[in-house]
């Protein structure tokens, strides 16, 4: 395994992740869809442009071994190989760390004042709406991305999960932010924050922001 | 539910958000009216001109209110569905609602078919719109 020699942050394909894994591709292909192996594409699903973060895999690992299998004792990659009926132990962790993940990205772009940051975060139809200084904005999210680009770096928010809640395919966040800043934001604010979201192969986009500006 | 869940059911206590937890209710009532007649127009009403409406039926992704209006009509009345609501979470002008609907029938739906709804509210001068369903059929 090259990979191991040569520190890389993401692998790039397939047969890298499958190297990594010291698993066949056809093993990282399924357990993508049966064990919500963070595997993320390019562009908008084109199904075999793939790349994977090497972190979050090292942490799926964890989490699999940790509630997943029958060889729960061994650490790492090596030690196990499913059986085809094999299925996690709590999908519901599987499934609220994907959204986590996905919800970081937003964060990360308001944190950074990046809205190309936080882009791969949303579906490509996805929508905002809500309330600021009493007037209403909705349309397209296009005009989030336009404003935390323009209200520049919000270095000191402070994001809390007040609940997430999940259905199988579609999912319901609730964020409160506080400390927000920024040319727009002014000096401390605070947002509550309701997110829609949709999974998409093995992915959470979010599809819908509906917020509200505290005044107070 | 969280602690902030906790913190809803306290504030709803004031007549305000008692008031709004009715206007909520009111609207939805609309979508369920026209869900069981099979009537697209009497759930028009109910949503905000820029909703939208996600989810899988099946395998296709379902996105656009247009494909609910007109899903509903095509599958014609379905009175025996029963609803619950599962939550409604109110934080000022923004609203989240769980509908679990059971005993969906129609030329579409099929018979027996269960669906859960995740709808997002907004604070509207004179109503509460539904902003957003999210649903997932179980199938």
């Amino acid at each position: 395994m090259p990979e191991q020699n040569k520190p890389q942050k993401t692998l790039e394909s397939w047969k890298q992740i499958a190297g990594y894994l010291d698993r066949s591709e056809r093993t990282v292909r399924r357990w993508e869809v049966s064990e919500g192996l963070p595997v993320h594409r390019r562009g908008h699903q084109k199904y075999d442009t793939v790349f994977a973060y090497r972190h979050e895999i090292e942490a799926w690992t964890r989490r699999r071994t940790r509630f997943g299998s029958q060889d729960a004792t061994v650490a790492g990659p090596q030690g196990y190989e499913p059986s085809l009926s094999e299925v996690p132990a709590n999908r519901y962790l599987v499934e609220h760390d994907a959204i986590t993940r996905t919800m970081d990205r937003y964060v990360a772009g308001a944190r950074a004042g990046d809205g190309d940051l936080m882009r791969p975060a949303f579906h490509r139809e996805a929508t905002m709406s809500g309330y600021c200084q009493g007037i209403e904005y909705s349309g397209s999210i296009e005009h989030v991305f336009a404003w935390v680009t323009a209200n520049g770096p919000a270095p000191k928010i402070e994001p809390r999960f007040a609940r997430i809640e999940i259905i199988e395919t579609i999912a319901v966040v609730h964020l409160e932010v506080r400390g927000w800043s920024g040319k727009l934001a002014g000096v401390n604010s605070r947002a509550s924050d309701v997110f829609t979201l949709l999974k998409l192969d093995s992915e959470w986009k979010i599809t819908h922001k509906l917020f509200h500006w505290h005044s107070d | 539910m969280s602690g902030a869940g906790g913190a809803y059911r306290l504030c709803m206590a004031t007549s305000k958000t008692q008031s709004d937890h009715d206007a909520i209710l009111k609207t939805l009532q609309l979508y369920i009216d026209g869900c069981k007649q099979g009537n697209s127009e009497l759930m028009r009403p109910a949503f905000h001109p820029q909703g939208s409406f996600f989810g899988y039926a099946g395998d296709q992704l379902a996105i656009g209110l247009e494909f609910l209006f007109d899903w509903i009509e095509r599958n014609g009345p379905a009175p025996d569905i029963e609803s619950r609501v599962v939550s409604v979470d109110i934080a000022d002008s923004i609203a989240v609602v769980r509908l679990e609907v059971v005993n969906w029938s129609g030329k579409l739906a099929g018979s027996g078919v269960r669906m859960s709804d995740l709808f997002t509210f907004l604070r509207m001068p004179d109503s509460w719109k539904i902003i957003q369903k999210a649903f997932h059929w179980h199938s």
